[in-house]
This record gives C-alpha cells, sequence and structure tokens, in this order.
C-alpha cells in the first residue's frame, strides 16, 4: 500500500514538473553550431555570462551541419538562436531554414581559422608546397612517367613527391571525412594543388563533378591516417612520432609552440601574422548566423551580439586573438559590426 | 450436509471393495489380500463426522496424471496419516487441501474437497480465508527471516485477527506456549526465527500456523529434516493438538505414522491404496501392496 | 588408446589404484597451471589497472593546486562608484597594482604581458569581494589573485624554460617577473577550490566541476527516482504475477536485447519523444534523466528479476501458508529479501549513467554552460560530457584537469560501487 502511494506520487510530480517545464520561458541564449568556432563562441559567453547581467550563452557543439540543422528547426523558444558554423551557410540549408518559417537570417563573419601541416620540433620544418600536398595525399595523380593518365597514388616518401623534402615515409594523421576541417583541407589545399598540373586544369572546366572527386579523394592506404576529432591526440601523437605530419585547427598549435612547429605551405608558415595578412593560404572564414525573429525574445542576445563583436573581443589585440582566432581586416571588421547593429538580414547566399 | 449425502452415495457407488465381507483371521500369513494389481480403495474411506471430504480427485501436472481418483475424509479431532513410497504422491494430495498447488503451474486439479460444506476448488472460493482455516506445516522449517515474535504475529496480523497490541502479545504468547517453545525463547522473542536450532525452527513454524487459530493442520513431512529429539517433541506436540484440531501428516516414517496418526492411509503411484484405522493397517492389512510396503518389501 | 599403451598381451591386469597413481602427477599438473594462469590473468588486470590510475593520477594531481599571486590591491574609489560596483573596471585596479609593483615597466607591449600574467578571472574575484564588502572601497588590501594558465604550466614544470622564447608561451620578461615574484614570497602554488566549486570556463585556471557533478547529480536523481520504482515494479510483476506465456517470452527477449542495445540509440529516443512531442526543453537535466532512465530500465529488470528467482519458494509457501495474499506475499516477505540484489543492480545501472555521454549528445546536454545548474530544467552538462569537453580544448592546461575530472568521475563510480556492497552486506539476510 505504502508503496502504491510513493509510487503515484512520484509520477504525479514528474508530471507536474514536465507541464511546469512547457510552460516555462528560456531566459538564456542557444547556441549550437561548429566545433571550430565553439572554443571562440565559449570565450565570449563565458565573459558575457560573467559581466552579470545576462546568463551565459548555453553552447552546444554540434558541427556545422548539424547546428543548421537544428537552427533551422523552425521560430520558438525549443529552437536555438544562434548557430556557428565554420563555413558559409549553403543554399540548401538556407532554403530549409525559409520553409520552417526562419527567413531572417543575420550572417556574422568573426575572422579567419588557419589549418595547419604541422610536425614534431624533433625534425625540421617541411617546405611544402600545395601541390605537394595534392601528390602525397591524393587517392589517384598524374602519372609519375608523363601523359594524361591517372594512376594509384605511387609515392612512398616526401622525397618521392619533391626531391627537397627529406626522405622519410609519408605519414599523415588527419580528421575524418566528418569533420569540417577536412572539408576546408580539401578545398583550400588539394584543389590549389590539383590545379597546379595542366592536364587537371583542363579536366576541372571539361568535368568539374569528376575533377571535384579527383581532388577530394584521400589516398586510403595508410599513408593518410584518420585520427579522430581530437585534435590534442594528434599533437600527442605527433610527439610519440617525429616522422609523422598532423593536420589541425591553428589554435592548437598555438597553445603547443614548445611541442610542435608548423611546416611552411607555398613558402610561408602558418603564424598568427601571415595568416591574417592572407599570405598563408591555408585559411578559411568563420561564421555564425542569428535568427533575427528571436532578437528581443530572448533576453540579451543583441548584447551578445556587441560583445562578440567588440574591438576587445574580435580586435587586433582582444582576447579571442589568445585563443587563436585570426581577426578579418580592420575595414571588415567595421563593416560587419555595423551590419550586425543593425540587425541587417542576409537576403541570399552567395 | 446434503452434499454430503450425495457424495458418499458416488463415492461408495464406484471406490470401495468391502473388506470386511472377505474372511478374516488374524495374522494368517495365508491370509487372502487385495491382489496387486486392483487399485481401487481398499478399507472405509468415510468417518462418521468428517471435518474435511474429498471426493474423487485428480492432480494433473500437464499431461501427467499425479492423483488417480482419490476419495477419503478426514475426521475431527484425529491424526490422518499418509504414507507410501517416494513419489506415490501422498505430498501433492495434501497439498491439494489448502490448494498449495495452485502455485504450481500447469497443475490442474479435478474432483471435488468438500469443507464446511464447500467445494474449495469452487470458483468463488478464496484461497486466502481457506487458507487460514487451513493451515500448514512444510518439510523444510521455513520460518521468515524476521524476528520470533514476528514469525507468530505474522499471521494474526495479516488476518486482523488481533485488535491491539496486547491481544497481539497474547496471542504469540499462547502460540508458542501449545508449540511448546514459549520457555525456550520467551526471553529472546526479537532474535531472529532463523537463528533457532531445526527442531525449534519447526516448531516456531507450528506456532505459526496455529496463531492464524486453523480448524485443518497439513504437515508435509514436518520431521524429515530434525533429529530424533526433535522428532520425537514434534509428535507429543501433534498428540496434543489433536484436542483442537484436525490434523493430516504426510511422514515417510511408517513407524511415525504409527506412533501419532488414529488412521492411515496408503498412496502407492498416485492411486489411494487403503485407509484404515492405524492400528489394522500396520498389523493386518487388507491390500497386498499395503503389506508389501509395511513389512519392507519395497519403499 | 589403452591399446597403445600396453598391448593386453604383454601386462598383466593393473588394479585401478595403479592407473590412478600414474595419472595423479598430470591431473596435478593441470591444476597448477590453471592456477598460475588464473593468477596471472588477475595480476595483468591489476597491473593495467595500477598503470591506468597511475596515469591518470600523475597527469591530474597537479591540478588540485593552482598558482596564485598576491598582490596589493587599492580599491580605487574613483574607479569604483557606489553605483558601479557590479560594472566597475575592476582590471584597472589590478593594472595599477601590478604596475606599482613593477615601475621599470614602461612599454605598452610589456604592459600587456605584465597584466596577462594574472588570470581574467582576477576581476570577478575582485568584484565578488566587494559586493560582499562594500566596506572596502577606499582601502588597500593583500588579495591571492589566480595566475594565468600559462604561468601555472610554467611554475608546475609544464612549460620548459630552456627552450628560445618563440618557441614558448611565456616571454623571457614574464619568466624574470615570475621569479622575482616568487622570490618575494608573492608567490605560490595553493589548494584549487576553484576547480572543485566553480562551473565550467575557457580560462583553465578558472574552470571547474562542480557545474558537471550538480548536473550528474540531477540527471541521476530522475533516473533513480523513475528508474528504480518502475524497474521494480516491472520485475516483480514479471516474475510474480504474469503468466508464462509466448507474450512473457517476448517481452523478456526484448529486454535483455534492451540492455544490449548501444547507448545513443536511447539518445535518439529521446530526442525524438521528449524533445520533438513532448517539447521537454534541451539541454535539461530532467530529459537526461528520462534518457538514462529507459537506458537503466532494462539492466535494473534483469537485476530484479533475478534477485526475486533467488528467494527460496519455502519463504513464498510459508507466507501463502499462513494466508498471505499474493501481493502480500510478494511485499512482506519476497521484496524485502530480494531488495539487496534489486538495490545492487540498481546502483550498478546508476553507476552506467553516470559514466554516459553518447545518449546525452542528441539531447544537448554535450554543450559549454557556465552557470551551475540549480534545478532539473537549468541547462547543464553531467561528468564525462566535461571530460570530453575538456579533452578536446587546445589549453594545456586543459590536460591536467581532464585527469582531475576523470579522478573525480572515478572517485564518484568507486564509492558508489562500494556504496552497492555496504548496502548488500547490511541487508543480506540468510535463511
Amino acid at each position: 500500500m505504502k508503496k502504491a502511494v510513493i509510487f503515484s506520487m512520484v509520477t504525479a510530480l514528474v508530471m507536474a514538473t514536465v507541464a511546469a517545464v512547457q510552460a516555462q520561458q528560456r531566459d538564456g541564449i542557444s547556441i549550437v553550431g561548429s566545433s571550430t568556432v565553439y572554443p571562440f563562441a565559449t570565450v565570449v559567453a563565458e565573459k558575457f555570462g560573467k559581466a552579470g547581467t545576462f546568463k551565459a550563452p548555453k553552447i552546444e557543439s554540434t558541427g556545422t551541419g548539424g547546428g543548421f540543422k537544428l537552427f533551422c528547426g523552425g521560430v520558438g523558444i525549443q529552437h536555438p538562436d544562434i548557430s556557428n558554423a565554420s563555413r558559409a551557410i549553403k543554399a540548401s540549408e538556407f532554403e530549409a531554414c525559409r520553409k520552417n518559417g526562419v527567413t531572417d537570417i543575420v550572417e556574422v563573419k568573426i575572422g579567419y581559422d588557419g589549418i595547419v601541416v604541422a610536425n614534431s620540433k624533433k625534425t625540421p620544418a617541411l617546405k611544402l608546397t600545395s601541390k605537394d600536398i595534392f601528390l602525397a595525399l591524393a587517392k589517384e595523380v598524374p602519372d609519375p612517367k608523363g601523359g594524361e593518365n591517372l594512376v594509384a597514388n605511387p609515392y612512398k616518401t616526401w622525397k618521392d613527391v619533391n626531391a627537397s623534402l627529406p626522405n622519410v615515409k609519408i605519414e599523415v594523421l588527419g580528421p575524418p571525412p566528418t569533420s569540417g576541417t577536412r572539408d576546408a583541407f580539401i578545398e583550400l589545399a588539394m584543389e590549389p594543388g590539383a590545379l597546379k598540373f595542366e592536364p587537371l586544369k583542363k579536366l576541372s572546366k571539361e568535368d568539374a563533378k569528376k575533377f571535384t572527386k579527383l581532388f577530394s579523394s584521400i589516398r586510403e592506404d595508410g599513408a593518410y591516417i584518420e585520427a579522430g576529432e581530437n585534435d590534442n591526440l594528434i599533437v600527442q601523437k605527433l610527439g610519440a612520432n617525429p616522422n609523422a605530419l598532423g593536420i589541425f585547427g591553428f589554435s592548437f598549435l598555438d597553445q603547443n609552440t614548445d611541442k610542435i612547429q608548423g611546416s611552411f605551405v607555398d613558402g610561408n608558415q602558418p603564424t598568427f601574422e601571415n595568416i591574417a595578412s592572407g599570405k598563408y593560404p591555408l585559411s578559411r572564414p568563420l561564421f555564425f548566423y542569428v535568427k533575427k525573429a528571436h532578437v528581443g525574445v530572448i533576453p540579451g542576445i543583441k548584447e551578445y551580439l556587441a560583445e562578440f563583436t567588440s574591438e576587445k573581443a574580435w580586435g587586433k589585440d582582444g582576447y579571442l586573438s589568445e585563443k587563436g582566432l585570426i581577426p578579418m581586416p580592420d575595414a571588415e571588421r567595421k563593416q560587419v559590426a555595423e551590419n550586425v547593429k543593425a540587425t541587417k538580414a542576409m537576403t541570399e547566399v552567395k | 450436509m446434503l452434499t454430503l449425502t450425495r457424495m458418499d452415495e458416488t463415492a461408495l457407488a464406484h471406490t470401495m471393495v468391502e473388506t470386511d465381507s472377505k474372511p478374516r483371521s488374524g495374522d494368517d500369513p495365508g491370509k487372502r489380500r487385495v491382489s496387486r494389481e486392483i487399485r481401487e480403495t481398499v478399507g472405509r474411506v468415510t468417518v462418521d463426522d468428517p471435518r474435511m471430504v474429498c471426493r474423487n480427485v485428480n492432480v494433473y501436472y500437464g499431461d501427467k496424471q499425479a492423483i488417480k481418483n482419490v476419495s477419503v475424509d478426514i475426521g475431527r479431532n484425529e491424526v490422518l496419516a499418509m504414507i507410501g513410497p517416494s513419489g506415490c504422491g501422498k505430498s501433492t494430495f495434501i497439498r491439494c487441501l489448502n490448494r498449495m498447488n495452485d502455485t504450481i503451474d500447469g497443475c490442474r486439479v479435478t474432483g471435488e474437497i468438500i469443507l464446511d460444506g464447500t467445494n474449495i476448488y469452487d470458483k468463488s472460493v478464496d484461497v486466502v480465508p481457506l487458507r487460514a482455516q487451513v493451515g500448514m506445516v512444510f518439510q523444510k522449517p521455513n520460518p521468515f527471516p524476521k524476528s520470533i515474535y514476528e514469525n507468530v504475529a505474522y499471521g494474526p496480523r495479516i488476518h486482523g485477527l488481533a485488535r491491539n497490541k496486547a491481544e497481539l502479545d497474547e496471542c504469540v504468547e499462547t502460540s508458542l506456549r501449545k508449540a511448546g517453545l514459549w520457555e525456550e525463547v520467551k526471553d529472546r522473542l526479537d532474535h531472529p526465527g532463523t537463528g533457532l536450532s531445526g527442531g525449534q525452527q519447526q516448531r516456531l513454524c507450528i506456532a505459526r500456523t496455529i496463531a492464524v487459530n486453523p480448524e485443518v493442520i497439513l504437515m508435509d513431512e514436518p520431521c524429515s529434516a530434525l533429529d530424533p529429539i526433535a522428532t520425537s517433541v514434534i509428535e507429543d506436540l501433534i498428540d496434543e493438538l489433536r484436542i483442537q484440531y484436525s490434523i493430516c501428516i504426510v511422514t515417510h516414517s511408517m513407524q511415525q505414522a504409527a506412533r501419532v496418526s488414529q488412521r492411515t492411509a496408503y498412496f502407492h503411484l498416485g492411486d489411494l491404496i487403503e485407509v484404515g484405522p492405524t492400528g489394522r493397517i500396520f498389523t493386518n492389512p487388507s491390500h497386498q501392496l499395503t503389506q508389501d510396503y509395511i513389512t519392507g518389501r519395497f519403499g | 588408446m589403452n591399446n597403445t599403451l600396453s598391448p593386453p598381451a604383454a601386462s598383466p591386469p593393473r588394479r585401478t589404484i595403479e592407473i590412478v597413481n600414474r595419472s595423479l602427477k598430470r591431473r596435478y599438473r593441470a591444476e597448477r597451471r590453471f592456477r598460475f594462469y588464473g593468477l596471472l590473468a588477475i595480476m595483468l588486470s591489476v597491473l593495467f589497472l595500477a598503470l591506468l590510475f597511475a596515469s591518470i593520477v600523475g597527469k591530474g594531481y597537479s591540478a588540485f593546486w593552482q598558482t596564485s599571486i598576491r598582490l596589493a590591491i587599492f580599491f580605487d574609489p574613483e574607479v569604483i562608484k557606489k553605483d558601479t560596483l557590479v560594472n566597475a573596471d575592476y582590471a584597472a585596479l589590478v593594472r595599477e597594482s601590478l604596475f606599482k609593483r613593477f615601475p621599470q615597466v614602461e612599454e605598452r607591449q610589456d604592459k600587456r604581458q605584465l597584466t596577462s600574467m594574472l588570470s581574467s578571472g582576477s576581476v570577478y574575484r575582485l568584484r565578488d569581494m566587494v559586493l560582499q564588502d562594500p566596506d572596502l572601497v577606499g582601502k588597500t588590501a593583500e588579495v591571492w589573485l589566480p595566475a594565468d594558465d600559462d604561468m601555472d604550466m610554467l611554475i608546475k614544470g609544464h612549460f620548459r624554460r630552456d627552450l628560445p622564447e618563440s618557441e614558448r608561451r611565456v616571454s623571457d620578461k614574464q619568466i624574470a617577473w615570475i621569479e622575482r615574484l616568487e622570490a618575494e614570497g608573492r608567490l605560490e602554488r595553493r589548494f584549487n577550490t576553484m576547480f572543485l566549486t566553480a562551473g565550467d570556463s575557457r580560462e583553465p585556471e578558472l574552470a571547474g566541476i562542480w557545474g558537471a557533478v550538480s548536473g550528474s547529480f540531477f540527471t541521476l536523481v530522475i533516473t533513480l527516482v523513475l528508474s528504480f520504482p518502475i524497474g521494480v515494479a516491472a520485475a516483480v510483476y514479471l516474475e510474480e504475477f504474469a503468466k508464462k506465456n509466448r507474450w512473457t517470452d517476448l517481452i523478456e527477449v526484448n529486454i535483455n536485447n534492451l540492455a544490449a542495445v548501444p547507448s545513443i540509440v536511447f539518445g535518439l529516443l529521446g530526442l525524438a519523444v521528449f524533445l520533438n512531442f513532448f517539447g521537454l526543453p534541451r539541454s535539461a537535466p530532467l530529459v537526461g534523466g528520462l534518457v538514462l532512465t529507459l537506458m537503466t530500465l532494462p539492466t535494473i529488470i534483469i537485476a530484479s528479476r533475478s534477485a526475486l528467482t533467488a528467494v527460496p519458494p519455502s519463504i513464498r509457501e510459508a507466507a501463502l501458508g499462513v494466508g498471505a495474499s499474493k501481493m502480500q506475499m510478494v511485499v512482506h516477505h519476497v521484496l524485502p529479501l530480494a531488495l539487496p540484489g534489486m538495490l545492487t543492480g540498481t546502483i550498478i545501472g546508476m553507476a552506467r549513467a553516470l559514466g554516459e555521454s553518447a545518449p546525452l549528445l542528441m539531447i544537448g546536454m554535450v554543450a559549454f554552460i557556465v552557470d551551475i545548474p540549480k534545478g532539473f530544467t537549468d541547462s547543464a552538462t553531467v561528468l564525462p560530457v566535461q571530460i570530453y569537453l575538456w579533452a578536446d580544448s587546445p589549453e594545456r592546461a586543459f590536460v591536467e584537469r581532464t585527469s582531475a575530472a576523470i579522478m573525480v568521475l572515478l572517485a564518484f563510480l568507486v564509492v558508489m560501487n562500494a556504496g552497492a556492497i555496504i548496502l548488500r552486506k547490511k541487508f543480506e539476510r540468510r535463511w
């Protein structure tokens, strides 16, 4: 008997909480999206929350695509207010948003992230070109003997790829296909590398689809090792294996300068200055997207945007740069900040 | 009472092979007994003032028939002993008397067992009051893992027999006294019942049973796990309890049956072979199988 | 066999005892071998366990100490006005104090380096002090402020000082300042209370696990409150009341299957049912608890059922024999005896739920949350998720914090499992 009473009480309690929760309003900003933007967005969120006026926003690291899926779910407190992205929104995602009533979206470009190809400090830094990277990592490359034929990647050592490189086995630790970093790496390093070959350049004009497939296919014979999403793990493995190279975000290099070094790509090392000035080629813009319909409904969104786009955050000496975010040029920052202030919604996907 | 009469008639109609009509000559070894092949019950199954009446009881475990057409009465203030070799169905039968077999999946009982004019297998009968009326003591002493007091008080408590603590205390004391355990445990009623010796545990179980004040007590080999001294204590107890209750006891020991019972029923492979006054069964059985069993030819 | 060993014609009939004696040695050898393998297996597992603990504790223990710097802070009434207690520029107080201590630092770049030696959290520390005691304004106080994580790493020896300046995150000047502060007794490694009392932060020196511990607590409360009664009720019904037929067999098979379903599936289910259908909030311990309830229920049901079957039938017969109803038999006798087993199963299920992060990913509990959750519907994260998030952070100081968080999680698991053993011992009764 007693048990039954307790049981029914518990059930009632749970029902009551459920009912209460459904009626409740959300008082904090909800942010989803890219794991690359996550380290920067969280810093802003923390400062913003600790300032005391608003609750610190909640930030989920769902990946860019997963973030847009949630973000475009609709308007209302159960849907997130902001989606972080390590690439611009796609037309298909924009369309999906529209279909669910998310019509007014404010795009905020926040800066750049560098992708580095790094190795242990125990060995000298490599001087690579995008052509070398393509030859070392593509699944199929132009026949080294000449001609227009494509052959399965025959290169075993870096010296095979380029005589000026050391005679060590090609061994690259990098992100898996699900990662945004890998997408960016393919776009920024592999594609330009492939375009250095005349026959492939011709192919890109004749059959874009085939060309895309060619430069985005990474070799699967063991030279490229998928190391999971955890960049710290790659850094640790580089320490243990001085001959291996690793591909990851600039902030991890920035934090581990005593252990690892970035390889030169097309003559420039990945330093803060080189990425900011655009000399280092492997860098990509980072964004976040704001649901305009939530501005003014969820408390603090405007203020969060103001914090993020303030000079002390994303400026040249701002605290985000300390975390590894490469700031945009002054004029561009000013332009974006003004757009944000006016919450100017984007009209179309570029 | 009307039902009872009708039952007697049906029973008589198809069970008994009357032994009274046969010549009788004491311990004559050459005496004619009912032959081994015959499975109808020999002897008088009825008593003049029965407490429980069983007629044509069949028990099936799935497809297997464990009890075949058994009819027997249990008299007031008597001890009816059930004996027989292992697997003869005596335990199965005694468990029918308070519907303990209900708990076994696939067990089916047909026939009638009448208590106070009602068939206890009738759909309208509730097993809870039935078991309060027909108590049971099991083969292995099985006190609850609670205190001695709680063991005895449990029955009265769930049935609401005591109105207050004083009444409950009194009921516990009387029951323990009747079971002959009071003197041994009165100073440690809060000790666990499982801490007692085997014989004491069994007497505790008897006390627990009689605390509910049943009318019939079923005992399923109550002494099989006990030493001779404990056994003799229990046997004396059974004899005393007979004054107040009807007792039905299953035993694998013929000597025990001879010591404690007034009537004895001999079971063989699911058949009730012979029923009769204990003295006669053990000295001059009418059925050849009974004779074989008590003389130790098998069993 | 025998023929090859001993031709029947040649050897005389042998006694059994001779054959037995002959094989005796082999039999004992086999036994010794087996015991050796067993011992080896146990030693191996103990070794790996010791390695695991050693590596985690070795990496993580230093996170419980945090480098702090003592500064004389003048709570300047010019900076802290009555109406701006909350928003005052406390960073200016820290700067002033530092510049006073190192007057020779003049260049802008150097000043930046100097101020960056202190954690950005110093500001909040000072603010809280003033809010608590407004009379401080106008006075000077010696305050221990947390050092920046890079300084902390340097002091703890995780950064090497002998590397060229360009290859480390701490400059030569900073090292010189640090050494001076150390010499003056203004730099100390103090017990890191922050780590145990604060919520998550992106600054390693400010990050704490209390937010995650609270989140785990609220989540597990929901899980326990729901899964224990439901699990026990289901087990009792299936074991004691339900008829054994094809349907109950089917249910049993399904429960056993559910226990083996990967936990992420429960996360997907939770997303579809609790978030999308019932509209419960994302990231809330309430939903996390519900999802983990689904996950632990099969474990609890299976453990409870085996605990029920272990109750000897004689106890049931005894209860039924005195006229207890089935419900009374179960509640008064069977349940108390089965309870230790059920509790053990429940605690093991809870321990598994405590260590689970995959199903919580789908319902938004893998998130950066600064505020410490105060209730079942506040946004929260849990311990294993916190570990995962820290392990993925670029800052070096998070390495030791990750290990320290693992130590805390392991401590909880050990406490829970020890609790299971104690409960079992306490309630265990002989029959």
